[in-house]
Protein backbone atom coordinates (compact mmCIF):
# COMPACT_ATOMS: atom_id res chain seq x y z
CA UNK A 1 0.00 0.00 0.00
CA UNK A 2 2.74 2.62 1.03
CA UNK A 3 4.89 1.33 -1.97
CA UNK A 4 1.69 2.00 -4.07
CA UNK A 5 1.11 5.31 -3.34
CA UNK A 6 4.67 6.12 -3.28
CA UNK A 7 4.89 4.90 -6.84
CA UNK A 8 2.22 6.55 -7.97
CA UNK A 9 3.13 9.99 -6.55
CA UNK A 10 6.48 9.38 -8.47
CA UNK A 11 4.51 9.13 -11.40
CA UNK A 12 3.10 12.10 -10.96
CA UNK A 13 5.92 14.21 -10.20
CA UNK A 14 8.01 12.61 -12.79
CA UNK A 15 4.56 13.76 -15.41
CA UNK A 16 5.02 17.12 -14.29
CA UNK A 17 8.55 17.01 -14.42
CA UNK A 18 9.61 20.03 -16.94
CA UNK A 19 13.00 19.22 -17.74
CA UNK A 20 11.66 15.49 -19.14
CA UNK A 21 8.28 17.55 -20.69
CA UNK A 22 10.86 19.25 -22.44
CA UNK A 23 13.26 16.73 -23.68
CA UNK A 24 9.87 14.43 -24.52
CA UNK A 25 8.64 17.43 -26.96
CA UNK A 26 12.15 17.86 -28.27
CA UNK A 27 12.60 14.61 -28.57
CA UNK A 28 9.23 14.02 -30.71
CA UNK A 29 10.23 16.71 -32.88
CA UNK A 30 13.58 15.33 -33.67
CA UNK A 31 11.42 12.41 -34.94
CA UNK A 32 8.97 14.25 -36.61
CA UNK A 33 11.56 15.63 -38.30
CA UNK A 34 13.07 12.36 -39.08
CA UNK A 35 10.29 11.17 -40.64
CA UNK A 36 10.14 13.74 -43.36
CA UNK A 37 12.65 12.53 -45.91
CA UNK A 38 10.93 8.95 -45.10
CA UNK A 39 7.51 10.21 -46.71
CA UNK A 40 9.22 12.25 -49.50
CA UNK A 41 11.28 8.68 -50.39
CA UNK A 42 8.15 7.36 -50.36
CA UNK A 43 6.62 10.00 -53.08
CA UNK A 44 8.57 9.77 -55.10
CA UNK A 45 8.89 6.18 -55.19
CA UNK A 46 8.75 4.37 -59.11
CA UNK A 47 8.57 1.46 -60.03
CA UNK A 48 12.12 2.06 -61.43
CA UNK A 49 13.72 3.07 -57.85
CA UNK A 50 11.24 0.89 -55.34
CA UNK A 51 13.65 -0.96 -54.07
CA UNK A 52 16.03 1.65 -53.60
CA UNK A 53 13.46 3.25 -51.69
CA UNK A 54 11.81 1.12 -50.05
CA UNK A 55 15.65 0.07 -48.42
CA UNK A 56 16.07 3.91 -47.60
CA UNK A 57 12.94 3.61 -45.37
CA UNK A 58 13.39 0.30 -43.87
CA UNK A 59 16.95 2.61 -43.14
CA UNK A 60 15.53 5.52 -41.42
CA UNK A 61 12.68 3.77 -39.60
CA UNK A 62 15.64 1.49 -38.18
CA UNK A 63 17.22 4.65 -37.51
CA UNK A 64 14.40 6.10 -35.58
CA UNK A 65 13.73 2.96 -33.36
CA UNK A 66 16.65 2.71 -31.98
CA UNK A 67 16.90 6.26 -31.03
CA UNK A 68 13.90 6.14 -29.45
CA UNK A 69 14.99 3.42 -27.81
CA UNK A 70 18.12 4.81 -26.70
CA UNK A 71 16.05 7.62 -25.70
CA UNK A 72 14.36 5.36 -23.09
CA UNK A 73 17.43 4.42 -21.49
CA UNK A 74 18.46 8.39 -21.02
CA UNK A 75 14.85 8.70 -19.79
CA UNK A 76 15.19 5.63 -17.43
CA UNK A 77 18.63 6.75 -15.95
CA UNK A 78 17.50 10.65 -15.78
CA UNK A 79 14.12 9.64 -14.30
CA UNK A 80 15.53 7.46 -11.67
CA UNK A 81 18.02 9.70 -10.49
CA UNK A 82 15.82 12.91 -10.45
CA UNK A 83 13.16 11.07 -8.90
CA UNK A 84 15.13 10.74 -5.46
CA UNK A 85 17.21 13.84 -6.10
CA UNK A 86 14.40 16.13 -6.12
CA UNK A 87 12.97 14.72 -2.96
CA UNK A 88 16.59 15.62 -1.14
CA UNK A 89 17.06 19.05 -2.65
CA UNK A 90 12.90 20.24 -1.69
CA UNK A 91 13.08 18.41 1.39
CA UNK A 92 9.89 16.30 1.15
CA UNK A 93 11.82 13.10 1.91
CA UNK A 94 12.04 14.46 5.51
CA UNK A 95 7.96 14.45 5.61
CA UNK A 96 7.51 11.26 3.92
CA UNK A 97 10.52 9.12 5.77
CA UNK A 98 9.11 10.81 9.50
CA UNK A 99 6.28 8.62 8.40
CA UNK A 100 5.85 4.87 9.08
CA UNK A 101 7.83 4.08 6.07
CA UNK A 102 11.10 2.40 5.63
CA UNK A 103 13.86 3.52 3.87
CA UNK A 104 13.93 0.54 1.42
CA UNK A 105 9.77 1.13 0.65
CA UNK A 106 10.55 4.60 -0.16
CA UNK A 107 13.38 3.57 -2.60
CA UNK A 108 11.48 0.52 -4.37
CA UNK A 109 8.58 2.92 -4.36
CA UNK A 110 10.49 5.67 -6.16
CA UNK A 111 11.59 2.89 -8.75
CA UNK A 112 8.44 1.36 -9.64
CA UNK A 113 6.92 5.04 -10.40
CA UNK A 114 9.81 5.15 -12.58
CA UNK A 115 9.27 1.96 -14.40
CA UNK A 116 5.49 3.16 -14.55
CA UNK A 117 6.48 6.19 -16.92
CA UNK A 118 8.74 3.59 -18.85
CA UNK A 119 5.97 1.80 -19.13
CA UNK A 120 3.85 4.71 -20.76
CA UNK A 121 7.24 5.01 -22.67
CA UNK A 122 7.28 1.79 -24.07
CA UNK A 123 3.89 1.84 -25.29
CA UNK A 124 4.38 4.44 -27.35
CA UNK A 125 7.33 3.20 -28.85
CA UNK A 126 5.33 0.38 -29.36
CA UNK A 127 2.72 1.99 -31.33
CA UNK A 128 5.66 4.12 -33.09
CA UNK A 129 6.86 0.95 -34.48
CA UNK A 130 3.82 -0.23 -35.84
CA UNK A 131 3.32 3.15 -37.03
CA UNK A 132 6.44 3.43 -38.77
CA UNK A 133 6.45 -0.26 -40.34
CA UNK A 134 3.04 1.15 -41.73
CA UNK A 135 4.62 3.63 -44.00
CA UNK A 136 6.93 2.29 -44.59
CA UNK A 137 4.26 -0.22 -46.23
CA UNK A 138 5.77 -3.41 -44.03
CA UNK A 139 4.61 -5.03 -41.24
CA UNK A 140 6.26 -5.73 -37.96
CA UNK A 141 7.31 -9.09 -37.77
CA UNK A 142 8.41 -9.90 -34.05
CA UNK A 143 6.17 -11.59 -31.31
CA UNK A 144 4.51 -8.18 -29.72
CA UNK A 145 5.19 -9.01 -26.18
CA UNK A 146 9.07 -8.91 -27.18
CA UNK A 147 8.91 -5.36 -28.35
CA UNK A 148 7.43 -4.61 -24.72
CA UNK A 149 9.16 -6.80 -22.57
CA UNK A 150 12.74 -6.62 -23.38
CA UNK A 151 12.63 -2.72 -23.40
CA UNK A 152 11.56 -2.85 -19.80
CA UNK A 153 14.25 -5.14 -18.41
CA UNK A 154 16.84 -2.93 -19.98
CA UNK A 155 15.14 0.33 -18.56
CA UNK A 156 14.99 -1.53 -15.37
CA UNK A 157 18.87 -2.11 -15.66
CA UNK A 158 19.38 1.59 -16.22
CA UNK A 159 17.08 2.66 -13.76
CA UNK A 160 18.12 0.51 -11.33
CA UNK A 161 21.96 1.57 -12.24
CA UNK A 162 21.15 5.53 -11.99
CA UNK A 163 19.25 4.84 -8.20
CA UNK A 164 22.32 3.31 -6.74
CA UNK A 165 24.92 6.07 -7.66
CA UNK A 166 22.41 8.89 -7.06
CA UNK A 167 22.39 7.73 -3.49
CA UNK A 168 25.96 8.42 -3.70
CA UNK A 169 26.45 11.15 -5.83
CA UNK A 170 25.03 14.57 -7.38
CA UNK A 171 22.11 13.65 -9.64
CA UNK A 172 24.04 14.71 -12.83
CA UNK A 173 27.13 12.86 -12.19
CA UNK A 174 24.92 9.77 -11.36
CA UNK A 175 23.05 9.93 -14.93
CA UNK A 176 26.70 11.09 -16.11
CA UNK A 177 28.26 7.47 -15.09
CA UNK A 178 25.00 5.20 -15.68
CA UNK A 179 25.28 7.13 -19.07
CA UNK A 180 29.03 5.98 -19.18
CA UNK A 181 28.22 2.71 -18.35
CA UNK A 182 25.63 1.93 -20.86
CA UNK A 183 28.10 3.17 -23.62
CA UNK A 184 30.65 1.10 -22.31
CA UNK A 185 28.97 -2.24 -22.23
CA UNK A 186 28.00 -1.56 -25.91
CA UNK A 187 31.39 -0.52 -26.85
CA UNK A 188 33.68 -3.94 -25.07
CA UNK A 189 30.71 -6.29 -26.71
CA UNK A 190 33.00 -8.60 -29.11
CA UNK A 191 30.29 -7.57 -31.89
CA UNK A 192 31.29 -3.92 -31.31
CA UNK A 193 33.72 -2.79 -34.15
CA UNK A 194 35.44 -0.75 -30.90
CA UNK A 195 35.80 -3.54 -28.91
CA UNK A 196 39.37 -4.12 -30.56
CA UNK A 197 40.28 -0.42 -28.96
CA UNK A 198 40.44 -1.98 -25.64
CA UNK A 199 42.88 -4.22 -24.55
CA UNK A 200 41.85 -7.73 -23.62
CA UNK A 201 42.78 -7.26 -19.77
CA UNK A 202 40.27 -4.19 -19.83
CA UNK A 203 37.79 -5.54 -22.04
CA UNK A 204 37.09 -8.72 -20.61
CA UNK A 205 36.10 -7.59 -16.62
CA UNK A 206 34.17 -4.70 -18.45
CA UNK A 207 32.29 -7.00 -20.48
CA UNK A 208 31.44 -9.39 -17.47
CA UNK A 209 30.87 -6.79 -15.05
CA UNK A 210 28.51 -4.13 -16.98
CA UNK A 211 25.33 -5.45 -17.99
CA UNK A 212 25.08 -6.34 -21.74
CA UNK A 213 22.30 -4.04 -22.97
CA UNK A 214 22.79 -5.11 -26.24
CA UNK A 215 21.85 -8.53 -25.27
CA UNK A 216 18.61 -6.91 -23.83
CA UNK A 217 17.78 -4.73 -27.07
CA UNK A 218 14.33 -5.24 -28.28
CA UNK A 219 16.34 -4.16 -32.14
CA UNK A 220 17.17 -7.99 -32.08
CA UNK A 221 13.94 -9.20 -32.22
CA UNK A 222 12.65 -5.91 -33.73
CA UNK A 223 12.73 -6.73 -37.80
CA UNK A 224 10.09 -5.16 -40.12
CA UNK A 225 11.60 -6.69 -43.39
CA UNK A 226 9.25 -9.36 -45.27
CA UNK A 227 12.35 -11.67 -44.82
CA UNK A 228 11.59 -14.51 -42.12
CA UNK A 229 12.96 -14.11 -39.01
CA UNK A 230 15.33 -16.17 -36.54
CA UNK A 231 12.75 -17.11 -33.97
CA UNK A 232 14.27 -17.04 -30.72
CA UNK A 233 13.45 -19.82 -28.36
CA UNK A 234 11.17 -19.66 -25.20
CA UNK A 235 14.57 -20.65 -23.04
CA UNK A 236 16.54 -17.99 -24.79
CA UNK A 237 13.99 -15.41 -24.32
CA UNK A 238 14.15 -16.63 -20.39
CA UNK A 239 17.51 -16.84 -19.79
CA UNK A 240 18.20 -13.25 -21.84
CA UNK A 241 15.20 -11.38 -19.01
CA UNK A 242 16.10 -13.28 -16.19
CA UNK A 243 20.10 -12.25 -16.63
CA UNK A 244 18.96 -8.69 -17.49
CA UNK A 245 16.06 -8.61 -14.23
CA UNK A 246 18.89 -10.35 -12.10
CA UNK A 247 21.25 -7.23 -12.96
CA UNK A 248 18.48 -4.53 -11.65
CA UNK A 249 17.62 -6.35 -8.66
CA UNK A 250 21.42 -6.30 -7.92
CA UNK A 251 21.73 -2.95 -8.66
CA UNK A 252 18.48 -1.94 -7.02
CA UNK A 253 19.48 -3.81 -3.56
CA UNK A 254 23.12 -2.12 -3.83
CA UNK A 255 20.92 1.09 -4.03
CA UNK A 256 18.83 0.22 -0.67
CA UNK A 257 22.11 -0.69 1.19
CA UNK A 258 23.46 2.39 0.43
CA UNK A 259 20.74 4.75 0.92
CA UNK A 260 19.73 2.64 4.67
CA UNK A 261 22.82 4.05 5.59
CA UNK A 262 22.95 7.64 3.71
CA UNK A 263 22.14 11.10 5.49
CA UNK A 264 18.97 12.53 4.90
CA UNK A 265 18.54 16.71 4.80
CA UNK A 266 17.93 18.87 2.53
CA UNK A 267 20.65 19.56 -0.06
CA UNK B 1 7.45 4.32 35.62
CA UNK B 2 7.17 4.67 32.16
CA UNK B 3 10.07 5.31 29.75
CA UNK B 4 10.97 9.09 28.97
CA UNK B 5 9.62 9.68 25.50
CA UNK B 6 12.89 10.86 24.33
CA UNK B 7 16.27 9.75 25.66
CA UNK B 8 19.64 10.98 24.25
CA UNK B 9 22.57 9.58 26.33
CA UNK B 10 25.90 10.87 25.39
CA UNK B 11 25.39 11.67 22.20
CA UNK B 12 27.95 12.86 19.51
CA UNK B 13 27.80 14.00 15.94
CA UNK B 14 30.56 14.83 13.93
CA UNK B 15 30.29 16.12 10.25
CA UNK B 16 32.79 14.94 7.97
CA UNK B 17 33.89 16.51 4.53
CA UNK B 18 36.24 13.44 3.77
CA UNK B 19 37.71 14.87 0.40
CA UNK B 20 38.47 18.49 2.14
CA UNK B 21 39.54 16.61 5.31
CA UNK B 22 37.36 18.64 7.50
CA UNK B 23 35.31 17.62 10.45
CA UNK B 24 32.49 19.81 12.34
CA UNK B 25 31.50 18.10 15.48
CA UNK B 26 27.61 19.15 15.70
CA UNK B 27 27.05 17.45 18.79
CA UNK B 28 29.29 16.68 21.56
CA UNK B 29 28.03 14.45 25.06
CA UNK B 30 24.64 15.48 24.46
CA UNK B 31 22.67 14.18 26.79
CA UNK B 32 19.02 14.65 28.12
CA UNK B 33 15.45 12.90 28.63
CA UNK B 34 11.91 14.37 28.01
CA UNK B 35 9.21 12.58 29.75
CA UNK B 36 6.00 11.34 28.50
CA UNK B 37 3.31 14.22 28.46
CA UNK B 38 5.80 17.40 29.06
CA UNK B 39 5.90 20.14 26.20
CA UNK B 40 9.67 20.53 26.11
CA UNK B 41 11.36 23.85 24.41
CA UNK B 42 14.46 22.75 23.01
CA UNK B 43 16.45 26.36 22.48
CA UNK B 44 20.07 26.78 21.01
CA UNK B 45 21.12 29.58 18.50
CA UNK B 46 21.58 28.74 14.90
CA UNK B 47 23.96 26.21 14.20
CA UNK B 48 23.77 25.34 17.58
CA UNK B 49 22.79 21.55 16.49
CA UNK B 50 19.05 21.44 17.39
CA UNK B 51 18.28 20.47 13.49
CA UNK B 52 20.75 17.72 13.96
CA UNK B 53 19.48 16.67 16.79
CA UNK B 54 15.57 16.22 15.56
CA UNK B 55 17.36 14.98 12.26
CA UNK B 56 19.28 12.14 14.62
CA UNK B 57 15.66 11.66 16.73
CA UNK B 58 13.57 11.46 13.61
CA UNK B 59 16.56 8.47 11.99
CA UNK B 60 17.43 11.11 9.35
CA UNK B 61 20.44 11.08 10.39
CA UNK B 62 22.60 8.55 12.31
CA UNK B 63 24.91 9.29 15.70
CA UNK B 64 28.86 8.29 15.97
CA UNK B 65 28.32 7.26 18.83
CA UNK B 66 25.73 7.63 22.40
CA UNK B 67 22.61 6.44 22.61
CA UNK B 68 18.95 7.55 21.12
CA UNK B 69 15.75 6.39 21.76
CA UNK B 70 12.26 7.46 20.54
CA UNK B 71 9.44 6.19 22.73
CA UNK B 72 11.25 3.32 23.89
CA UNK B 73 12.67 2.37 19.95
CA UNK B 74 15.05 2.68 17.97
CA UNK B 75 15.46 6.50 16.43
CA UNK B 76 13.86 5.80 12.53
CA UNK B 77 11.84 2.51 14.01
CA UNK B 78 8.61 2.05 11.97
CA UNK B 79 6.86 1.60 15.52
CA UNK B 80 7.87 4.91 17.03
CA UNK B 81 7.26 6.36 13.70
CA UNK B 82 3.63 5.29 13.40
CA UNK B 83 3.36 7.22 17.40
CA UNK B 84 5.12 10.43 15.98
CA UNK B 85 4.47 13.83 14.55
CA UNK B 86 6.81 15.70 12.48
CA UNK B 87 7.14 18.99 11.73
CA UNK B 88 10.06 20.12 9.62
CA UNK B 89 11.33 23.42 9.67
CA UNK B 90 10.19 24.86 6.29
CA UNK B 91 7.52 22.26 5.34
CA UNK B 92 8.28 21.41 2.13
CA UNK B 93 5.24 19.57 -0.29
CA UNK B 94 4.43 18.26 -3.88
CA UNK B 95 3.32 21.40 -5.35
CA UNK B 96 1.02 19.60 -7.69
CA UNK B 97 -1.47 18.78 -5.08
CA UNK B 98 -3.17 20.77 -3.17
CA UNK B 99 -4.35 20.08 0.57
CA UNK B 100 -6.85 17.75 0.48
CA UNK B 101 -4.55 15.18 -1.88
CA UNK B 102 -1.25 15.82 0.01
CA UNK B 103 -2.91 14.74 3.60
CA UNK B 104 -4.47 11.80 1.75
CA UNK B 105 -1.05 10.56 0.68
CA UNK B 106 0.35 11.17 3.93
CA UNK B 107 -2.54 9.43 5.43
CA UNK B 108 -1.97 6.43 3.21
CA UNK B 109 1.79 6.23 3.92
CA UNK B 110 0.73 6.26 7.39
CA UNK B 111 -1.41 3.26 7.06
CA UNK B 112 -4.65 5.21 7.90
CA UNK B 113 -7.98 3.80 6.92
CA UNK B 114 -9.26 5.66 4.03
CA UNK B 115 -12.80 5.92 5.06
CA UNK B 116 -11.50 7.29 8.55
CA UNK B 117 -8.79 9.31 6.91
CA UNK B 118 -11.66 10.77 4.46
CA UNK B 119 -13.74 12.25 7.29
CA UNK B 120 -10.58 12.86 9.18
CA UNK B 121 -8.84 15.32 6.88
CA UNK B 122 -11.56 18.28 6.54
CA UNK B 123 -11.61 18.32 10.03
CA UNK B 124 -7.40 18.64 10.08
CA UNK B 125 -8.13 21.31 7.36
CA UNK B 126 -10.83 23.14 9.19
CA UNK B 127 -8.19 23.10 12.49
CA UNK B 128 -5.56 24.77 11.32
CA UNK B 129 -8.24 27.13 9.12
CA UNK B 130 -7.72 25.25 5.54
CA UNK B 131 -10.71 24.21 4.67
CA UNK B 132 -11.68 27.24 2.09
CA UNK B 133 -8.19 26.66 0.63
CA UNK B 134 -8.22 22.68 0.49
CA UNK B 135 -8.73 22.56 -3.61
CA UNK B 136 -5.90 25.12 -4.26
CA UNK B 137 -2.47 24.12 -5.17
CA UNK B 138 -0.46 24.04 -2.81
CA UNK B 139 2.24 25.62 -4.81
CA UNK B 140 0.23 29.00 -4.13
CA UNK B 141 -0.16 28.90 -0.68
CA UNK B 142 1.65 31.09 1.30
CA UNK B 143 4.57 30.60 3.75
CA UNK B 144 1.80 30.40 7.09
CA UNK B 145 -0.67 28.51 4.93
CA UNK B 146 2.22 26.18 4.20
CA UNK B 147 3.13 26.09 7.32
CA UNK B 148 -0.76 25.03 8.73
CA UNK B 149 -0.66 22.92 6.47
CA UNK B 150 2.67 21.15 8.10
CA UNK B 151 1.25 21.17 11.27
CA UNK B 152 -2.48 19.22 9.41
CA UNK B 153 -0.18 16.83 8.32
CA UNK B 154 1.84 16.22 11.75
CA UNK B 155 -1.64 15.86 13.28
CA UNK B 156 -3.20 12.61 10.65
CA UNK B 157 -2.06 10.24 12.65
CA UNK B 158 -3.36 11.39 16.45
CA UNK B 159 0.50 11.02 17.24
CA UNK B 160 2.05 10.70 21.07
CA UNK B 161 4.79 12.43 20.63
CA UNK B 162 4.77 15.60 17.98
CA UNK B 163 8.33 17.23 17.11
CA UNK B 164 8.09 20.51 16.07
CA UNK B 165 10.96 22.40 14.31
CA UNK B 166 10.16 26.10 14.36
CA UNK B 167 6.43 25.51 14.08
CA UNK B 168 5.30 29.03 14.16
CA UNK B 169 7.55 30.73 11.89
CA UNK B 170 6.17 32.08 8.97
CA UNK B 171 2.56 33.01 10.87
CA UNK B 172 1.30 35.85 11.77
CA UNK B 173 -0.12 37.10 15.80
CA UNK B 174 -3.14 35.13 15.13
CA UNK B 175 -1.82 32.20 13.49
CA UNK B 176 0.80 31.85 16.15
CA UNK B 177 -1.75 32.21 19.27
CA UNK B 178 -3.75 29.46 17.23
CA UNK B 179 -0.55 26.99 17.40
CA UNK B 180 0.12 27.54 21.17
CA UNK B 181 -3.72 27.16 21.70
CA UNK B 182 -3.12 24.13 19.70
CA UNK B 183 -0.23 23.10 22.02
CA UNK B 184 -1.95 23.72 25.07
CA UNK B 185 -5.35 21.24 24.31
CA UNK B 186 -2.56 18.58 22.92
CA UNK B 187 -1.10 18.63 26.12
CA UNK B 188 -4.00 18.89 28.05
CA UNK B 189 -4.51 15.39 25.97
CA UNK B 190 -1.41 14.10 27.08
CA UNK B 191 0.72 14.19 23.85
CA UNK B 192 4.52 14.59 24.22
CA UNK B 193 6.04 17.36 22.37
CA UNK B 194 9.38 18.40 21.92
CA UNK B 195 9.51 21.89 19.85
CA UNK B 196 12.32 23.56 18.75
CA UNK B 197 11.63 27.73 18.36
CA UNK B 198 13.09 31.28 18.65
CA UNK B 199 10.14 32.98 19.96
CA UNK B 200 11.52 32.79 23.85
CA UNK B 201 8.21 34.36 24.83
CA UNK B 202 5.87 31.53 23.42
CA UNK B 203 8.20 29.01 24.54
CA UNK B 204 7.87 30.58 28.22
CA UNK B 205 3.96 30.75 28.00
CA UNK B 206 3.38 26.90 26.97
CA UNK B 207 6.36 24.60 27.84
CA UNK B 208 6.99 23.00 30.74
CA UNK B 209 10.68 21.86 30.39
CA UNK B 210 13.52 23.84 28.49
CA UNK B 211 16.90 21.94 27.20
CA UNK B 212 19.38 25.06 25.90
CA UNK B 213 22.08 23.84 23.30
CA UNK B 214 25.30 25.94 21.92
CA UNK B 215 27.53 24.45 19.93
CA UNK B 216 26.51 21.05 20.12
CA UNK B 217 27.28 20.92 23.87
CA UNK B 218 24.36 20.86 26.35
CA UNK B 219 24.04 23.94 28.56
CA UNK B 220 21.64 23.83 30.72
CA UNK B 221 18.30 21.30 31.08
CA UNK B 222 15.72 21.49 33.27
CA UNK B 223 11.52 22.79 34.15
CA UNK B 224 10.96 26.03 33.82
CA UNK B 225 10.81 26.71 37.76
CA UNK B 226 14.16 25.68 38.26
CA UNK B 227 15.32 27.68 35.51
CA UNK B 228 13.79 30.44 35.46
CA UNK B 229 14.23 30.80 39.17
CA UNK B 230 10.51 31.11 40.75
CA UNK B 231 10.83 31.90 44.43
CA UNK B 232 14.41 32.75 44.89
CA UNK B 233 13.56 36.31 44.97
CA UNK B 234 10.72 38.09 45.80
CA UNK B 235 9.89 42.14 45.02
CA UNK B 236 8.30 43.84 48.23
CA UNK B 237 6.76 47.48 47.14
CA UNK B 238 6.36 49.90 50.23
CA UNK B 239 5.14 53.39 50.56
CA UNK B 240 8.45 54.58 51.97
CA UNK B 241 11.76 53.12 53.08
CA UNK B 242 13.70 54.76 56.39
CA UNK B 243 16.52 55.75 55.82
CA UNK B 244 18.14 53.36 58.66
CA UNK B 245 17.47 50.27 56.75
CA UNK B 246 19.70 50.92 53.53
CA UNK B 247 22.88 49.50 55.14
CA UNK B 248 21.03 46.25 56.54
CA UNK B 249 19.00 45.70 52.46
CA UNK B 250 22.55 46.53 51.38
CA UNK B 251 24.28 43.97 53.58
CA UNK B 252 21.33 41.79 52.01
CA UNK B 253 22.22 42.63 48.73
CA UNK B 254 19.08 43.57 47.88
CA UNK B 255 18.01 46.24 44.72
CA UNK B 256 16.52 49.27 46.18
CA UNK B 257 14.26 51.52 43.49
CA UNK B 258 12.85 54.52 44.46
CA UNK B 259 9.68 56.01 42.90
CA UNK B 260 7.78 58.73 43.28
CA UNK B 261 4.58 56.37 44.33
CA UNK B 262 7.00 54.56 46.44
CA UNK B 263 10.27 52.12 46.81
CA UNK B 264 10.79 48.97 45.45
CA UNK B 265 13.29 46.57 47.26
CA UNK B 266 13.98 43.47 45.42
CA UNK B 267 15.84 40.73 47.52
CA UNK B 268 16.43 37.10 48.30
CA UNK B 269 13.21 35.21 49.05
CA UNK B 270 14.71 34.32 52.90
CA UNK B 271 14.48 37.72 53.53
CA UNK B 272 11.51 38.73 53.31
CA UNK B 273 9.74 38.23 56.31
CA UNK B 274 12.06 39.86 57.97
CA UNK B 275 12.09 42.87 55.63
CA UNK B 276 8.43 43.02 55.87
CA UNK B 277 8.58 43.16 59.31
CA UNK B 278 11.25 45.71 60.14
CA UNK B 279 8.82 48.08 57.75
CA UNK B 280 5.52 48.03 59.49
CA UNK B 281 7.60 47.94 62.53
CA UNK B 282 9.09 51.40 61.19
CA UNK B 283 5.43 52.83 60.14
CA UNK B 284 5.76 52.20 56.86
CA UNK B 285 3.15 50.51 54.42
CA UNK B 286 3.78 47.36 52.42
CA UNK B 287 2.01 47.23 49.68
CA UNK B 288 2.58 44.02 47.83
CA UNK B 289 5.10 41.26 48.21
CA UNK B 290 5.58 39.22 44.63
CA UNK B 291 8.18 36.41 43.84
CA UNK B 292 10.54 37.54 40.93
CA UNK B 293 11.18 35.35 37.86
CA UNK B 294 13.84 35.84 35.42
CA UNK B 295 12.64 35.82 31.59
CA UNK B 296 13.57 32.97 29.61
CA UNK B 297 15.32 35.62 27.43
CA UNK B 298 17.91 37.11 30.13
CA UNK B 299 18.84 33.06 30.99
CA UNK B 300 19.29 32.22 27.15
CA UNK B 301 21.57 35.29 26.03
CA UNK B 302 23.50 34.43 28.74
CA UNK B 303 23.91 31.07 28.62
CA UNK B 304 24.54 31.28 24.44
CA UNK B 305 26.83 32.58 22.74
CA UNK B 306 24.25 34.10 21.09
CA UNK B 307 24.11 36.62 24.48
CA UNK B 308 28.00 37.46 23.72
CA UNK B 309 29.24 35.37 26.64
CA UNK B 310 30.91 32.48 25.90
CA UNK B 311 29.87 29.24 27.88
Amino acid sequence: MKIRTLAWNTFGSLLRDKLIILFLVLFACVVLLMMTPMLGAKAIKTAANAAQMQAMVLGLVAVIMSMVSGFGSLLAAWASADAVASEMKSGTILAVLARPVRRWEFLVGKFLGVMLLMAIYVLLMFGLSYLLAWMGGERIQSTPWVLLVYPMVRYAVYGAIAMLLVTLLHPVMAFGMAMLMGVLALMVVPTSLASGRFPAWLREPIYVLLPSTSLLSEDRFLTITQASLKQAGWLEHATTLAYGLDYALVFLLLAMWSFHYRSLKRD
Amino acid sequence: MTAPAIEFQNVEKVYRRRLMGQEVAALTGVSFEVSQGEVCAFLGPNGAGKTTSISLLMGFLYADSGQIRVLGFEPGDIRAKKQIGFVPENFAFYKFLNAEKLLRFHAALAGADPVLASTLIPELLAKVKLQDFHGLKIGRYSRGMVQRLGIAQALLSDPQLLVMDEPTSGLDPAGRKEVRDLISSLKAAGKTIFLSSHILSEVEQICDRVIIIDRGKLVRAGSMEELLGAGDRVEIIADRLPQELDPVLAEWGAVIERGPHGVKIALSAARKRELAERLWASGCDVISITPLKSSLEDLYLNLTAAGGSPV
